[in-house]
């Protein structure tokens, strides 16, 4: 058989005439959907990487506790990499009789690599700047207070003098809450010729690199085996908690709208796919008995979906990339700093995704034409018998849950899809067939056109399930797409509401806590937390010393070989919640525990476990009596351990306080700390203005990409309706010809998708409900979610509507033309 | 009566049964019949009463429940659908009532379809002269809908000969035409039939059809009542 040249004419004049344009529309919308939502989340995210890589001060960092051998800067440069080499260390500054232990940095002239350093002039004037040059300093605000000095002013550091050149502004790297002491920036090389540099020095030592991502990774592979003992590659990933749970989120939420729009789009192939086979069975039928083989038959169809797939994945290519260049247009400041470059990957894999979504979806319903016995030529009933089980339906679902696991790449949020999805199909097979039983009683009764709709409900069993379960799939999709999601963003904005605590204040003596108090009270701090601080060394688990060699986790590993903080109180503090166990009880005798759930999972540990610490000269057994789930997104002093208050009292300790102020603060603030010089101010308002920052761009973008996919849930719905539209266009005629009224043809219609409405309507409420719900915790982590079953069900209630809208108008068309016409091509 | 020069079709003790909603139906009980080559045979009788059934059995579309069928000295009762398959395309040609052009295609493409399944390089050219022959030489490139029911089954009459078929089955050609287009076009297959000294099977309620065949054979309730010279 000329097998491509019949594939050929076909697609050509089916093309043109009939259903095969509906299936690549299906298609085109399909792999433009993709194409925009991964290439916008694929944008969005590395945009976001890049503001986060300013926390770091570069794209890649390695942190050492000596130099770096010079081999390393130089491997960066030949990659074409920029790179700035830092020292941290803790060093006193003097001016005159008075001191101040600040935290310095020396840095190369290349800091900031990434992020905005401004220092304050004379003049509180404030501009951009590089690390200062030999001989000068920048330092906080709180070192000028304690030393009492203004700008131009000479100090001395590690026994040199250096001219205090300017107050630090902003500055990359301010992540750090537990900064103990003011910032000091300096030249490294005065660092270096002073000898603070020298044998003894508490130096940590950091190369920052920033370039091309490809050359970063090369970069990083390259220095991995070479780095010297007690070195480590800090990544973005690294970086600030916040701003982690922060950019997971937000790119949970890209993957969840680009996932449901694949997802949609498969739905909208597979129906039309299901509607172009039931088209075809008749001429299957003629060219089995004019004589083609099963094998000619299949390889022709095959060939004709290609020809079709081939270009129509090529327009939703060009689409998808116009409109999500369309949306960065329009949406100006989406994306923090400098438009990142177009990424191939996801357009090629969005490609992909369109050809496998088109065979995976289509191929079923088509292949199974190569049954279709030639008898069929006589008697148009023969195909209509319904099959055994088919391996080939396994097809559809092995590639929706291929789709679902590698664009998740969350298996949370993977599992978390499938299994909804899969309950909202379950739920829509057996309430339709339950519904279906009704249906068949009910009509009986009826009269006229409504029992002609109902019973044509129960009489097309397959289709109208079929049907129930691609608009209840889609529905729910769309409702999460509408309602949810949006919902969701808007819980997460509510993490952050305006009181959340943007000051942190250490070091506070015990006898200095009701004076400060009533202190911060007058300042109108709101939102005042203060809490014990005793900071001391994890000494053994069950009585066994931890080893760190046994942890891969850097931080298990930094949390056994640095220092650990423990605090205590009566009652639970705001923002922990107690999973596990019991909050302590006052008649205690023995010291008891309570273990934040990250550090429990980190240790293994669960309750009943004794650890035992180290803090002063005292040693104490505690027994952990319950885990502790803490939000970290709230910006409170938060601990990992919690001893109980009587067990706590006896070590030595000292307070920190979180507490909110509004406006700019400087002023009192820096008579406070005049006042209790003992005290250090963390001033948290740039990383909150970050976390809000990328809130804000996350957000932004996710509601873009959720109203794109809610198109592709649209089509899906037009789709799911053209299923029995011929069937229906064909019973109309009919109708007329009987002397029907256009009015008895709309109830009738009407009748049948009211029904269809409700029943997916109603299953897809319930189902993005709960879905959300699920989401919210599982996946997204947010607190105190409750899905808004009010707009859910409005949502769904106008989508029911419009879909009993969308099958009235298409019996319109109907009253407009002759019956006799529809007769003829039937 | 033709020339005796072989038997293109036979069957012995044909019958068809099949799963009714209230239990076995049988269609066709203990059929048999002879078609010597060249011949022309009418099957008629009451609707229902089992033609097309019996026509599907001998064109081989549908394989008998009990009983042999014998076309061009092949039996078909042994063979699977696909070896079925492969003998249609070659020795059988067919015209149905309800025309069956494929809509996607033109007159011409429709014609081309059994040398294209054949994989012959001169489709195209063939198509043209049997579309020529049956007065549709200038609407080669219409399609179905544009034709009338008449020229739809002067085209179904061009596709069924312009392979060279040993055999032609046709069921109720007439059938869905008036009176006077049906008679074109029953003129148009005895003569095609005629000129390709083919094989003719055909089912028909038309009596004056079914007079012009060699022979008719009569059912009623899938048996054979009368087999008429
Ligand atoms: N596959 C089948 N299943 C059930 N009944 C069938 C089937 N094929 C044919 N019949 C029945 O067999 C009888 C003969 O059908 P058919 O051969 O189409 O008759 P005719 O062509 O003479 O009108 C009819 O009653 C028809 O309903
Ligand atoms: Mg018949």
């Amino acid at each position: 058989m000329k097998t491509f040249a019949f594939a050929a004419r076909s697609l050509r004049r089916e093309f043109r005439h009939a259903e095969l344009a509906t299936l690549a529309a299906a298609l085109v919308l399909a792999v433009a959907a993709l194409a925009a939502v991964a290439t916008l989340a694929s944008r969005v995210e590395r945009a976001i990487v890049a503001s986060a890589a300013e926390l770091i001060g570069g794209d890649l960092g390695i942190g050492a506790s000596k130099a770096l051998p010079p081999a390393f800067v130089e491997e960066a440069r030949r990659r074409g990499l920029a790179t700035n080499r830092l020292a941290d260390f803790p060093s006193v500054v003097f001016a005159g009789d008075k001191s101040r232990l600040c935290d310095v940095r020396a840095s190369d002239a290349a800091f900031p690599l990434r992020g905005a350093f401004t220092v304050l002039d004379a003049h509180g004037i404030e501009h951009p700047a590089h690390a200062p040059p030999v001989g000068a300093i920048d330092a906080d605000h709180a070192v000028l207070v304690a030393l009492e000095v203004a700008i131009g002013a000479h100090v001395q550091l590690g026994g040199r003098e250096v001219v205090l050149g300017g107050e630090i502004g902003k500055s990359p790297d301010s992540g750090n809450l537990f900064r103990l002491a003011p910032r000091v920036l300096m030249n490294l090389a005065d660092a270096e010729a002073s000898g603070l540099l020298g044998p003894g020095s508490r130096a940590h030592y950091r190369l920052l690199v920033a370039g091309d991502e490809g050359s970063v990774a090369a970069f990083a592979a390259w220095a991995k085996p070479k780095l010297p003992d007690g070195a480590e590659i800090t990544t973005v990933e690294d970086a600030q908690q916040n701003l982690r749970n922060a950019f997971e989120r937000g790119e949970s939420f890209l993957r969840l709208a680009a996932l449901l729009a694949a997802l949609l789009s498969g739905v909208a192939v597979a129906l039309a796919a299901q509607r172009f086979a039931r088209r075809k069975v008749e001429e299957v039928a003629l060219l089995r008995c004019l004589g083609a083989s099963r094998g000619e038959i299949v390889s022709a169809l095959v060939l004709e979906l290609a020809l079709l797939a081939l270009p129509a994945c090529l327009v939703g290519l060009t689409l998808g990339l116009a409109l999500q260049q369309i949306v960065l247009g329009l949406a100006s400041g989406l994306l923090p700093g400098a438009t990142p470059r177009l990424p191939w990957g996801p357009p090629l894999a969005a490609f992909a995704v369109g050809l496998a979504v088109l065979f995976g979806f289509a191929l079923p319903p088509l292949l199974r034409l190569r049954d279709v016995e030639p008898m069929r030529v006589f008697r148009h009933d023969l195909g209509a018998r319904v099959r055994r089980f088919d391996v080939l339906y396994l097809l559809p679902v092995a590639v929706g849950a291929s789709l679902v696991l590698i664009g998740a790449g969350n298996l949370r949020l993977a599992a978390t899809l499938a299994i909804g999805f899969a309950g909202v199909g379950l739920a829509t097979s057996v309430l339709g067939l339950v519904l279906l039983k009704i249906v068949r009683s009910v009509a009986g009764r009826l009269r006229g056109a409504l029992r002609f709709g109902l019973a044509n409900l129960a009489r097309r069993r397959a289709l109208t399930l079929l049907q129930a379960g691609a608009l209840a799939l889609s529905l729910t999709a769309l409702a999460l797409l509408g309602v949810v999601g949006p919902s969701l963003l808007e819980r997460w904005r509510a993490n952050l509401p305006p009181d959340t605590p943007n000051w942190f204040l250490i070091n506070l003596q015990p006898e200095q806590r009701a004076p400060m108090q009533q202190r911060l009270h007058a300042l109108g701090a709101t939102n005042l937390n203060l809490l014990p601080l005793a900071v001391g060394k994890l000494v053994a688990i069950n009585g066994r010393a931890p080893d760190a060699a046994g942890f891969t986790d850097r931080r298990t590993r930094s949390a056994i070989n640095g220092e650990v903080r423990v605090s205590w109180s009566d009652t639970l503090p705001a923002a922990n919640k107690l999973l596990e166990g019991r909050w302590f009880s006052t008649r205690t005798t023995r010291p008891e525990l309570s273990v934040d759930r990250m550090w429990a999972d980190m240790f293994h540990l669960k309750p009943g476990d004794i650890l035992t610490l180290r803090v002063g000269e005292r040693e104490i057994e505690a027994t952990i009596t319950s885990i502790r789930g803490v939000d970290w997104d709230s910006f409170r002093a938060n601990f990992f351990l919690m001893l109980d208050p009587a067990s706590g009292a006896t070590l030595p300790h000292s307070f920190v306080a979180s507490f909110h102020l509004q406006g700019d603060a400087s002023q009192s603030l820096a008579a406070l700390s005049r006042d209790y010089p003992n005290i250090s101010l963390i001033d948290l308002n740039a990383i909150l203005d970050r976390v809000r920052d990328i809130i804000g761009r996350v957000t932004r973008a996710v509601s873009w990409v959720l109203g794109f996919s809610l198109l592709a849930g649209v089509l899906v719905l037009v789709a799911a309706l053209a299923v029995t539209a011929d069937d229906r266009r064909f019973e109309a005629a009919l109708l007329r010809t009987l002397g029907a009224h256009g009015r008895q043809l709309s109830i009738a219609v009407l009748s049948e998708f009211a029904v269809l409405g409700l029943l997916a309507g109603a299953i897809a409420v319930v189902g993005a409900g709960a879905l959300g719900s699920v989401l919210a915790t599982s996946v997204f982590k947010l607190a105190g979610y409750s899905p808004p079953f009010a707009a859910l069900t409005g949502l769904v209630a106008a989508a029911a509507l419009i879909v009993a809208l969308a099958g009235w108008i298409g019996t319109l068309r109907i009253a407009r033309t002759s019956p006799m016409a529809v007769l003829r091509r039937g | 009566m033709s020339t005796q020069t072989g038997i293109a079709l036979s069957a012995a003790q044909v019958s068809k049964v099949v799963d009714g909603p209230d239990g076995q139906l049988t269609i066709l009980d203990g059929v048999a019949l002879a078609v010597p080559r060249g011949d022309s045979l009418a099957i008629v009788g009451a609707s229902g009463s089992g033609k097309t059934t019996l026509l599907g059995l001998l064109a081989g579309l549908d394989r008998p429940t009990t009983g042999s069928i014998t076309l061009a000295g092949t039996r078909l009762d042994t063979l699977d659908e696909e070896a079925r398959a492969r003998l249609r395309r070659r020795l059988v040609g067919f015209v149905f009532q309800s025309f069956h052009l494929l809509p996607a295609l033109n007159a011409e493409e429709n014609v081309m379809l059994p040398l294209d399944l054949d994989g012959r390089d001169d489709a195209r050219e063939h198509a043209g002269e049997a579309l020529a022959r049956v007065g549709l030489g200038a609407r080669r490139h219409h399609y179905p809908h544009q034709l009338s029911g008449g020229e739809q089954q002067r085209v179904a009459l061009a596709r069924a000969f312009v392979h060279g078929p040993e055999i032609l089955f046709a069921d109720e050609p007439t059938g869905n035409l008036d009176q006077r287009t049906g008679a074109v076009v029953g003129d148009l297959l005895f003569a095609l039939n005629r000129e390709h000294a083919t094989t003719l099977v055909l089912v028909t309620h038309d009596a004056t059809l079914a007079t012009r065949c060699a022979r008719n054979l009569h059912l009623r309730e899938g048996r054979i009542v009368e087999a008429a010279a």
